[in-house]
């Protein structure tokens, strides 16, 4: 593993390359849009410094609107986990439940969310109780569905050893299906982290009254000045999803640091 | 040697010993009607109270599968199977089996000491007694400057000293071994052996039953053989292995070792020409 000092390096400078490269091709975009004929157009794709301007000047807008969409992102995403979780230990515990359970979950997530955010809307005729409720339910899916994996992800001979200690249902899920399962957990809510954040949004964009997807339908109508308030707000989006996956990353180095393609030193 | 199964004997350190595991007609079947597969046909032996046996034969022999009926694992087809005096399955719940398979199966999540002492967490046993169990097996199994380790971190012998020392570190009066040097490179396989037998001497009274298909192996490590052929997997002979102990590398090269080795070579490679 001497390698992994290098291969860390390289792929920050890979980073920082692709987003040198993407700001690179929005100038170029930006420059063809702005030198063109189509007034409607141009107004619609600003140069990169434009947004940034705007990011600064309305920082206190967009700090309000992106605190409000993280906030109950995250408490859907935390709500989803544990439900997630919980109903893939319990599928666990039998074939049939799982064969019984499995088929509702995967035609669930079929629902176009943009169908039912207006439902839940009017049912909980609350905005803060609908993203949360949205958040939650896209957290679900992917976390439930990968812990159930990683939760059969132990080897036979595993099992062997557990029943020659005689131990029981709950001591084997404790002490070798459960942790067992923790990457897969951990993948699960990789996935969803992003995912929550952008069913947050969905309901911010569906009517709600705040919000960063609330801003940006608002900017549409500012004038001018409106597109770069848009994709202002579209990045500070961007970073609420890279920071909210970072996180669940860098717990899971905490939690889990003996996966192989987390480890190092080895012998 | 003599021919235990033939020729009973009532001389000599194992022939005298009582029956810790007396395995009587044993058949296996896998699955049911023209797909059925016969893992096991009628197998009996004995397995005296405190020896080493061990079940040689070429892979397809059901010899892993026997190990697991022993171990109250899996039910016998046919046949019974007493472990002192009860059931396999009784002996599994009175937790009287420790096993080490082909592949160590450490757990990841768990430092080394943590393995070694995962029967006793589960068993519930005193955090002191525990402590000091897991320290005594580190010692036994020479890695206790490796604690703190995770198994990735070791080498295949050391992941299968760890594997050893879990399987003892609750005492059970039988030690199940499937294979367990069959992953590993030729010279730290034959340094186990001898390892092996030097734990086994630090905890007398154990009975080993140990599945190989290697001929060296078993005639080094066992009191008795019980020599198999494969599909399906049949006793063709038990045999006692009378060389003295403490064995040591030096008894693979002595005159007895070799013709030992020699019969039961000449056995297996008769009976393949048939």
């Amino acid at each position: 593993m001497s390698l992994a000092p290098g291969t860390k390096g390289r792929e920050r400078l890979i980073t920082a390359a692709v987003v040198v490269g993407v700001l690179a091709l929005w100038y170029v975009a930006a420059l063809l849009v702005q030198s063109g004929d189509d007034p409607l157009a141009a107004s619609k794709l600003p140069y990169p410094h434009g947004v940034i301007e705007q990011i600064v000047d309305n920082r206190s807008v967009l700090a309000e609107a992106g605190w409000t969409t993280l906030k109950q992102a995250l408490i859907g995403f935390a709500v989803g986990a544990v439900v997630g979780i919980f109903s893939s230990v319990v599928m666990a515990q039998a074939a049939w439940l799982e064969a019984g359970v499995i088929p509702f979950i995967l035609a669930a997530q079929m629902i176009p969310m943009i169908a039912l955010v207006p439902i839940a809307q009017n049912i909980f005729k609350n905005d803060d109780v609908t993203r949360i409720f949205i958040a939650a339910f896209i957290t679900f899916f992917s976390v439930s569905i990968a812990v159930l994996r990683g939760l059969k992800s132990a080897p036979p001979p595993a099992y062997e050893l557990m029943s020659s200690y005689n131990a029981g249902r709950a001591k084997t899920l404790r002490y070798l299906r459960l942790p067992a399962a923790v990457p897969m957990m951990f993948t699960g809510l990789r996935i969803a982290a992003p995912l929550s954040l952008v069913g947050s949004v969905l309901v911010d964009l569906s009517g709600a009254q705040s919000g960063l997807g609330y801003l940006m339908l608002a900017a549409i109508t500012f004038g001018s000045e409106g597109a770069a308030v848009l994709w202002g707000a579209m990045i500070v989006l961007l970073a609420l999803g890279f920071l909210m996956t970072q996180a669940v990353v860098l717990v899971e180095r905490i939690v889990a640091p003996w996966q192989p393609d987390l480890r190092h030193g080895k012998a | 040697m003599t021919e235990a199964a033939t020729a009973p004997h009532d001389h000599g350190p194992v022939q005298a010993r009582p029956t810790a595991v007396a395995v009587r007609g044993v058949s296996k079947t896998f699955g049911n009607g023209a797909s059925a597969v016969t893992a096991l046909d009628d197998v009996s032996f004995d397995v005296p109270q405190g020896s080493f046996l061990s079940v040689l034969g070429p892979s397809g022999c059901g010899k892993s599968t026997l190990m697991r009926l022993v171990a109250g694992l899996q039910p016998a087809s046919t046949g019974t199977i007493e472990v002192a005096g009860g059931t396999p399955d009784e002996m599994r719940r009175a937790r009287e089996f420790g096993i080490v398979f082909q592949q160590p199966v450490l757990f990841d999540w768990r430092t080394v000491e943590q393995n070694v002492g995962l029967p006793l967490q589960i068993m519930g046993r005193p955090k002191g007694e525990a402590r000091e169990r897991v320290e005594h097996m580190l010692e036994l199994v020479g890695l206790s400057d490796f604690r703190k380790h995770r198994p990735w971190q070791l080498s295949g012998g050391m992941q299968q000293r760890v594997s050893i020392a879990r399987a003892l570190t609750f005492a059970p009066p039988f030690l199940l071994m499937d294979e367990p040097f069959g992953a590993l490179d030729m010279m730290t396989r034959e340094r186990m052996q001898t390892e092996l037998l030097s734990i086994w001497a630090s905890n007398p009274g154990t009975t080993v039953i140990f599945i190989t298909h290697s001929i060296s192996e078993a005639v080094l490590l066992s009191d008795r053989i019980v020599v198999m052929s494969a599909r399906p997997g049949r006793v063709l002979k038990v045999i006692d292995v009378d060389l003295p102990r403490p064995r040591t590398d030096e008894t693979r090269d002595s005159k007895e070792f070799v013709d030992v080795e020699a019969e039961i070579r000449q056995l297996i490679f008769s009976q393949e020409g048939r």
